[in-house]
């Protein structure tokens, strides 16, 4: 399982660093991200899941601080100001694209050749704790810019949460 | 000048294609955030020369409209914009009906090269650089 989980964030860990730099010109800090089998994660307030389908079952989410988002929001606009209600809309739908582009870029199958479909992006608005249960396991990494943090996580079996990432009851 | 849909459930990229279009000298028409506002849509407006189609939305995905909108519009041209380059959905793309693909992350510059695959008329003339060179 853990090879499986690691093998799919190496190349999103790549396509996101990459991604920064060359579309958003938003400077990574890190050289090395290092992938932390942990027990226990919060995620940040603004955080994306996308769910996987196919022969891999799991969650991955992309949780952004506040002003990495604010910086992919201005480039994504071409500098366009957006106010009150459009602009919440506006950054929601950011944070879901940068996610959706980067997951779907990168995405390989790490057991055989089949399609993993993706599903839309949700974003969460708020901090979330979530502890590993019984067989589920989530793996952490955190990519370090000049504007803040962009943590990324794969969480599985998909089958054990909900959308929103609340344990199912067993 | 070509009448376009854009669907694509992402506000800003809804919006940044309809800019590239806009400056392109093409009529944005109508947008959807679903596949199912596509589909209704394309009953209401019959004069659409090009859709511009996300795959992955909710309710209904960009494979599912395309299929759908082929039946109404068989003449229409879609080009699929997703941030998959896996081979199979690529196939279920043009199966369903789709003309192109563009990658994501969409540039102007993408979306006019895939626009003149399409349409030679509204190729950018490789001729029109070197004038403006010399």
């Amino acid at each position: 399982m853990y090879d499986t989980y690691s093998q799919l964030l190496v190349p999103i860990i790549s396509r996101l660093k990459s991604f920064l730099e060359d579309d958003m010109n938003i400077a990574v800090v890190n050289d090395e991200s290092k992938i932390i089998n942990s027990e226990h994660i919060t995620l940040k307030e603004n955080t994306v899941l996308i769910g996987t389908g196919g022969s891999v079952q799991l969650i991955i989410t992309m949780g952004f601080d506040d002003l990495v988002l604010e910086n992919l929001v201005e480039e994504f606009c071409y500098g366009e100001v957006y106010e009150g209600e459009e602009l919440i809309e506006i950054q929601e739908s950011v944070a879901c694209e940068v996610s959706n582009t980067v997951i779907g870029n990168a995405i390989k199958n790490p057991i055989d050749d089949s399609v993993i479909n993706i599903t839309p992006p949700i974003l969460i608005r708020e901090a979330k704790s979530l502890a590993k249960y019984k067989n589920s396991m989530i793996l952490e990494t955190k990519i370090i810019t000049v504007d803040g943090d962009i943590q990324l996580t794969v969480i599985g079996p998909k089958d054990v949460f909900s959308d929103k990432l609340d344990l199912k009851e067993v | 000048m070509l009448n376009v849909l854009v669907v694509d459930d992402a506000l800003v990229i809804r919006k940044n294609i309809t800019r590239f279009l806009t400056e392109m000298g093409h009529k944005v028409v109508s947008d959807a955030k679903s596949g199912v506002e596509a589909v209704a849509t394309c009953k209401e407006m019959k004069d659409i020369n090009l859709i511009t189609m996300d795959i992955t939305m909710p309710e209904m995905n960009g494979i599912e409209a395309t299929k759908l909108i082929k039946e109404i519009l068989p003449d229409v041209s879609i080009i699929m914009v997703t941030s998959h380059g896996q081979e199979e959905l690529v196939s279920q793309s043009l199966k369903a009906g789709a003309k192109n693909f563009v990658l994501k992350p969409i540039t102007k510059e993408k979306l006019e090269q895939t626009i003149g695959t399409l349409f030679p008329e509204y190729a950018k003339e490789e001729d029109d650089e070197l004038l403006d060179e010399e």
